[in-house]
């Protein structure tokens, strides 16, 4: 599987068919990845602040729903 | 007190338009434009990559510990978490800068590292060094002394990075390359102008990535403090490594 996947890569009609070639691609592969990687990871800590985020904002929104009930009580008492 | 949230977001939306630009019109100058080396052929063209990785991530070092003595100065902790986001990219860099040296060996010398020679072995010290940065920071409680101690730690070895860099190029191997400032009077014109537009596509990067490391620290820093004015759970734990950027 590997083998096939490198032999397809080297066999691309950009990289130049000689020794060099696959060098260049290789290195250039591991910068594209590790600024993948770098992009995956920063992905996952803004998804978890998202999550974050949420949860303040439904906890805000349940303290002010409890506020409202809470000032609309008296008042029907009152009535 | 720290600096309003936007300030770190400032300017990453044209940073995030230029530095793609930058990147496609070098690789652009790489493939098409810069001739083919005599003695290497092909493969030089890992130069344009590697060494600018190099180069990039040793002066982030250097920003790095310049942002120390600015929190040693000052008492702000925003230059600990500048120092700290400025270190920690230049380290993710200079492991491309290895990765990709390794590589470059393996296809020009046939072995994948040269102990004997000094650039090599001085950028892995260098490497080593800085990712000692880390436990050293971990294993401080204390927010205030972390943030103390790894000031003077980024300071100490951003010094020690241009001695590094001074002592290498006194060295008298012949193995690696020496493309500037040479005998034979280094780069031709243009090639000189591919490698330069590979650093400043290199420094955009670098700089992006900080800014955007910044801003989702600065999110995080801002979402802990909601949650404190709310009195709500804090959350999963954060990074105890990592400064905290408000």
């Amino acid at each position: 599987m590997v083998d096939a996947l490198v032999n397809w890569l080297f066999a691309a009609p950009a990289i130049p068919n000689d020794v060099g070639g696959k060098y260049v691609a290789g290195a250039y592969i591991v910068f594209v990845v590790l600024l993948l990687i770098y992009v995956a990871i920063m992905g996952m800590k803004l998804a978890r602040i998202e999550r974050g985020l949420r949860d303040v904002a439904e906890i805000a929104e349940a303290r002010k729903d409890g506020a409202d009930a809470g000032e609309t009580e008296p008042a029907e008492v009152k009535s | 007190m720290g600096a309003p949230p936007s300030m770190y977001g400032k300017g990453l939306r044209p940073l995030s338009i230029a530095t793609p630009v930058a990147f496609a019109i070098t690789l652009a100058l790489v493939f098409f434009y810069a001739p083919i080396e005599a003695d290497q052929g092909f493969l030089q063209k890992i130069f344009y990559l590697h060494v600018p990785l190099a180069i990039v991530a040793l002066c982030g070092f250097i920003v790095g510990g310049i942002f120390a003595i600015l929190h040693l100065r000052r008492d702000d902790a925003r230059y600990d978490a500048y120092s700290y986001v400025a270190i920690h990219i230049s380290v993710i860099f200079a492991c491309g800068a290895l990765i990709t040296g390794s590589i470059w060996a393996k296809g020009s010398w046939g072995h994948w590292w040269v102990w004997n020679e000094p650039t090599l072995v001085s950028f892995l010290i260098v490497f080593l060094l800085y990712a000692t940065y880390y436990p050293f920071r971990y294993a401080i409680e204390d927010r205030q002394r972390q943030a103390r101690y790894a000031s003077v730690f980024a300071i100490t070895a951003g010094a020690f990075v241009p001695l590094n860099f001074m002592a290498v190029r006194l060295s008298a191997s012949l193995v690696h390359p020496r493309v500037f400032a040479t005998a034979e009077g280094g780069l031709p014109g243009s090639m000189m102008l591919t490698f330069l537009c590979s650093i400043a596509s290199m420094a955009l990067l670098w700089t992006t990535l900080v800014k955007f490391e910044l801003s989702a620290k600065s999110a995080q820093g801002q979402l802990k403090r909601l949650r404190r004015a709310l009195d709500a759970p804090t959350g999963p734990p954060t990074s105890r490594i990592a400064p905290e950027v408000h």
